[in-house]
């Protein structure tokens, strides 16, 4: 890696790392609302339209349908377009062209067709309440055709952005606007700033022997946090970073609940019909989880409301993860 | 090289088209070809006038009612076949089937959502723009998908950016059942005006007259001034899919749009007059079929593809 400025936080990381992509490959684009003239509203692309120009790096209109759609096109057709869906909320307003065309026409033309694409989509809640705070890792995985990478920190947020713009199939990139604004000294985890084209497979953040808390996201930071009040009460947590939903890494999740018996998925997104409930029935499945006990914490089925107390409420948090693994070491 | 379009030749094409989708139309009804099946007879001529203005590589980016595109874009018509039949050999391996049809090598695809095949073709077109210059995307739409969001949309984004995409909406004047009457407000070839983008208004069954209104467009789009658009009436001689009893147009109605609109029929008059021997174009109708039946027998013998096929290939 050349010289480079010391990275504060995630976002920067973001900058930094399409940038060098993008010196690297001449076909890689970048187009979405807000990423050019200001950098991101979160600064993840800060930088990329004043180096490498107006022809690159591209202010889209307010209209996702036609500018997702239209990255789908520059994929088929030879670019590699990195494309921002500004929150993941807004997915509805896009979402034919990223559930019927960007995730299905590589197989529906017989594997004659790439789309090689990355979509950055910022998600997490940061207080903008029901339309600004979602994950929905439940509902775009559920979708056959998308990858989706999930960075638990600023340091695998390289690594798998990386891997993301190298592969050739539709990856979304999951940005937690918690993580794209906290700085590298308010982490629990940073990952390895050095890291470069991590592999689409979980990781072990933290070994232990009593529960095996599995997480994504911001969930990470918050399930080390979590980690550390309980090792002080002689509860050693066993901390899975999912890093990417889709492929979900069940190999790796099985084989840490066969060792601590215990299974705590940790979920900011809606609880039912979503992904804990996924990760649970993986582990059902499996022929030596046959006597684990599972939990799973959640956000409720409600939409993410606007005050702080009713957000607290919902939201999981480091104590309040704790609670719930003591409930399943206590009974 | 200026494109010229005499209309011997687009009759032959025309020809070629009939027989084309009246034998897919036969392999459906003989249950053959097991999903919904949209055929575009009756709007040959739109096809056929736009064919000479395409080059090689320039990108064609369809709907749910695609042969003819795909005829024009120059994909392989036996392949084409082989993908309508289902088969191992068809140019998706029987993965997309008569909606999902792409061929890289033509730069072709289609997709069965209205209004999708737009922001895709804009894709394209800045692809083109960036690497290939003088080339253009052709973006086809049907009257009804006028009325979605991405057209909108899509004008915009295409008159902003330059883009070389020619749009093309074939107007057969109805979304399945509902009439362009009841579903657009206006007339569907101004709506670039807000955009800066020209509308070319023709007779789509009339290949001469398509072929002139949309040399312009080409032109336009391949010099780097931007989009164009070209609207084409034409007349859906079928139901929306083929085994759609149509009881929402007058049997009046439709007979007198078969029998006054018909882009062979009319033709073949003009020829006629102009001097060309009945038999000559008897003799293009006999070689269409015979072409035609020739695919289909090579296409009824191809295998099946593998039920393992169907749970690979979702990724790379």
């Amino acid at each position: 890696m050349t010289q480079t400025p010391a990275i504060r936080n995630m976002s920067q990381m973001i900058a930094l790392t399409i940038a060098e992509a993008m010196e690297a490959d001449e076909r890689i684009v970048v187009i979405g609302e807000d990423v050019g003239r200001m950098g991101g509203v979160f600064g993840a692309t800060r930088g990329l339209q004043r180096r490498f120009g107006e022809s690159r790096v591209r202010d889209t209109p307010i209209s996702e349908q036609t500018f997702i759609g239209a990255a789908v096109g520059m994929a088929q057709a030879g670019l590699r377009p990195i494309v921002e869906l500004m929150f993941i909320d807004f997915l509805g307003t896009c979402l034919d062209q990223v559930a019927n065309q960007m995730a299905k026409n590589h197989y529906m033309s017989g594997g004659r067709v790439r789309v090689p694409l990355v979509l950055r989509s910022a998600v997490g809640c940061i207080g903008d309440a029901a339309q600004h705070s979602q994950v929905l890792t439940g509902t775009l995985a559920h979708l056959p055709g998308l990858k989706i990478a999930f960075p638990s920190s600023p340091g695998d947020a390289r690594g798998l952005l990386v891997s993301a713009i190298a592969s050739d199939d539709p990856v979304v990139f999951l940005e937690h606007k918690q993580l794209l604004m906290a700085t590298i000294e308010e982490l629990r985890y940073s990952g390895d700033p050095q890291s470069d084209r991590l592999p689409f497979r979980a990781n072990i953040v933290r070994p232990g022997t009593d529960v095996t808390v599995v997480a994504s996201g911001w969930m990470v930071q918050l399930a080390g946090r979590a980690a550390d009040m309980l090792a002080t009460e002689g509860v050693e947590c066993e901390v899975l970073d999912l890093r990417t939903i889709v492929p979900l890494d069940d190999e790796a999740i099985v084989a840490s609940v066969s060792k601590t018996g215990r299974l705590l998925v940790v979920d900011e997104d809606y609880r039912s019909f979503g992904l804990s409930g996924e990760i649970v029935a993986r582990v059902a499945e499996a022929a030596t989880c046959r006597s684990v006990s599972v939990a799973r914490h959640c956000m409720p089925d409600v939409p993410i409301p606007a005050s702080k107390p009713l957000e607290d409420a919902v939201i999981p948090s480091a104590d309040s993860i704790a609670a719930a693994v003591r409930r399943m070491i206590y009974p | 090289m200026t494109a010229t379009l005499r209309l011997i030749d687009a009759y032959a094409q025309m020809a070629l088209m009939r027989a084309f989708e009246e034998a897919v139309g036969a392999g459906s009804a003989r249950g053959e070809i097991h999903g919904e099946m949209h055929l575009a007879i009756g709007q040959e001529a739109i096809a056929a006038g736009v064919a000479p203005l395409l080059d090689r590589d320039d990108a064609v980016i369809s709907t749910h009612r695609p042969h003819l595109h795909a005829l024009i874009a120059g994909v392989d018509a036996v392949a084409l076949l082989g993908e309508l039949w289902e088969r191992a050999d068809g140019i998706c391996r029987g993965k997309g089937g008569h909606m999902h049809l792409f061929e890289p090598g033509r730069r072709f695809m289609c997709t069965g959502i209205v209004g999708a095949s737009l922001p895709i073709a804009l894709g394209y077109a800045f692809e083109r723009s960036l690497r290939a210059p003088g080339t253009v995307a052709l973006a086809v739409m049907g009257d009804g998908a006028a009325n979605h969001g991405t057209f909108a949309e899509s004008l915009n984004l295409a008159a902003l950016w330059d883009l070389p995409v020619v749009f093309l909406c074939e107007g057969n004047g109805y979304a399945i059942s509902v009439t362009r009457e009841t579903a657009a407000a206006g007339d569907i070839h101004r709506r670039g005006e807000a955009y800066g983008i020209p509308g070319y208004h023709c007779d789509g069954t009339d290949p001469i007259a398509v072929f002139e209104a949309a040399s312009p467009a080409f032109e336009r789009a391949r010099s780097g001034l931007g989009p164009a658009l070209v609207v084409a009436t034409a007349y859906r001689f079928r139901g929306h899919y083929e085994g759609d009893i149509d009881h929402y147009r007058s049997p009046a109605e439709r007979d007198r749009a078969i029998s006054q609109r018909d882009p062979l029929v009319n033709a073949r008059r003009r020829l006629l007059e102009a001097g060309i021997a009945d038999h000559e174009l008897e003799r293009l109708d006999s070689e269409a079929a015979q072409r035609v039946n020739g695919w289909v027998a090579q296409v009824q013998a191809m295998p099946w593809p593998s039920a393992e096929q169907a749970t690979l290939g979702v990724f790379t």
